[in-house]
């Protein structure tokens, strides 16, 4: 008797973590954002998505969100990795273009006055809601720029560029999708974002350190490829009047193919320090035309040819060091 | 062997600043995008490099004397990109280039455009960036 009284407080107990499990996964899909695609109707559409960010208070928060909604994700099998979804061969460039870290914002010229518009705090080349320290060092930039028309970007010197600022350089890319790892690739500086898909968690904070990079866990969901990083160094969006972010940034991306050609990922960036609300942004990367297969990634290095080392001025602006038009250059295999 | 004739053409653009309007792994604020200069010379190397390439242009001055000039493009895939090959400027090829010039006067410029004198062919680096 005691021992089927035991047995059916067990099957209770069960029945009530199942149904709160449940619950979570219904909860946490019926609120999901309708992810379509750019249209006539993207300013709204954007709209709901920077709301849906701002939801969270952290990216963690919202990473966990959309992985209870994902019921924790699916594991990928080789066999798998010739459907359209997880074919993501061929050689990519962004979108578009442009050096904005939103999209939308690419190939507006700027107004004639703009720098001192932003100089002062009346304007901004971002649609990031930045915080009095991020507004500030925007400010500083204009200013800058306004006083000599030039700057010296840190990856001048062949650094990686880093994440956040990885999704906005204009070169070529290529992307390898496998069960346990995605490697999204950009042929500047032979940069490789590793994400780990086989179910790990981020390397504890205790042991954890900054890095280009970061460190970037994900799940797949119906061909979608969610990804959460943290552990990254400070850096900047873009060279420009975009705005700089801290070591305290993480990222959440959520990258799908939406046509044969076009890879596209929702960004939402927090980072306490610089954004009051997470900056949500869609990027994009179209694959190129490779039909000869001439579009090859190379090894990237400064040091092929001395003509390209640059230094930074005093002044804050950059400049080549002394050109040696008389020497071949290294970098031919001489 | 042809002639080669300088013909330095510095144009006064629009006064405002605009940024040279190239991708490149630096600031291109050191180059003056409000001046032009255009150039016929032989091709004395073409330096396929990453993260820049420079095709280095010989050109004799009206004193006989040779400079040799370097223009500043993108690397090999976006050269690539705009079909643009190294055997397409192989040393001694006649030409004649366009560019921004280095602000401090030193013989060095922007790519933006050159004409392969053998065959009027055209070769624009910029068109490199199209998504096509």
């Amino acid at each position: 008797m005691a021992m089927l009284r035991k047995r059916t407080i067990w099957v209770g107990v069960l029945a009530v973590v199942a149904a709160a499990v449940g619950l979570r996964f219904t909860l946490a899909q019926s609120d999901l954002p309708d992810w379509v695609a750019k249209g006539d109707d993207w300013p709204a559409r954007k709209q709901q998505l920077q709301a849906y960010g701002e939801r969270f208070k952290t990216s963690d928060e919202l990473y966990q969100h959309l992985r209870d909604a994902a019921g924790g994700g699916q594991p990928l099998t080789w066999s798998q990795m010739g459907e359209p979804a997880y074919d993501w061969s061929g050689v990519y460039t962004r979108t578009g273009g442009g050096l904005e870290f939103d999209l939308d914002l690419a190939g507006r010229p700027p107004a004639k006055d703009f720098l001192t518009q932003v100089a002062s705090g009346k304007a901004s080349l971002a649609t990031a809601q930045l915080t009095p320290a991020g507004q500030k060092i925007v400010q500083a930039k204009a200013k800058q720029l306004a006083a000599t028309g030039g700057e010296y970007d840190p990856i001048s010197d062949c650094r990686p560029p880093g994440v956040p600022r990885w999704l906005t350089e204009p070169f070529l890319k290529e992307y390898v999708v496998t069960p346990n790892q995605t490697w999204l690739m950009n042929e500047m500086v032979n940069d490789v974002r590793r994400v780990y898909t086989d179910g790990r968690e981020h390397t504890p904070v205790e042991d954890a350190y900054p890095s280009w990079n970061g460190d970037t866990i994900g799940f797949w969901h119906e061909g979608v490829l969610v990804m959460h990083t943290r552990y990254l160094m400070q850096g900047q969006y873009q060279r420009g009047l975009q705005p700089d972010y801290s070591e305290q940034t993480t990222v959440v991306e959520r990258w799908h193919k939406v046509d044969e050609r076009t890879l596209q990922a929702d960004v939402w960036v927090y980072d306490p320090v610089n954004l009051k609300a997470p900056w949500y942004t869609r990027q994009s990367w179209t694959r190129l035309t490779n039909d000869d297969k001439s579009l090859r990634l190379r090894y990237w290095d400064c040091r092929e040819n001395a003509n390209n080392l640059i230094d930074k001025k005093d002044d804050g602006t950059s400049e080549f060091k002394p050109f040696d038009f008389e020497k071949p250059s290294t970098g031919q295999g001489k | 062997m042809n002639k080669t004739r300088l013909s330095v053409c510095m144009m006064a653009l629009a006064a405002c600043v605009v940024a040279v309007p190239v991708m490149a792994h630096h600031s291109g604020a050191m180059f003056d995008a409000t001046r032009e200069v255009t150039l016929t010379g032989t091709v004395k190397e073409f330096q396929y490099t990453n993260p820049h390439s420079w095709l280095l242009v010989d050109v004799k001055g009206a004193d006989g004397k040779v400079t040799t000039w370097g223009f500043e493009a993108e690397g090999p895939s976006t050269l690539g990109r705009a079909g643009i090959r190294r055997s397409d400027f192989a040393p001694g090829t006649p030409i004649t280039i366009k560019g921004n010039p280095h602000r401090d006067g030193r013989p060095a410029a922007t790519w933006a455009s050159a004409t392969r004198l053998s065959d009027k062919k055209e070769f624009n680096p910029r068109a490199g960036f199209a998504v096509r």
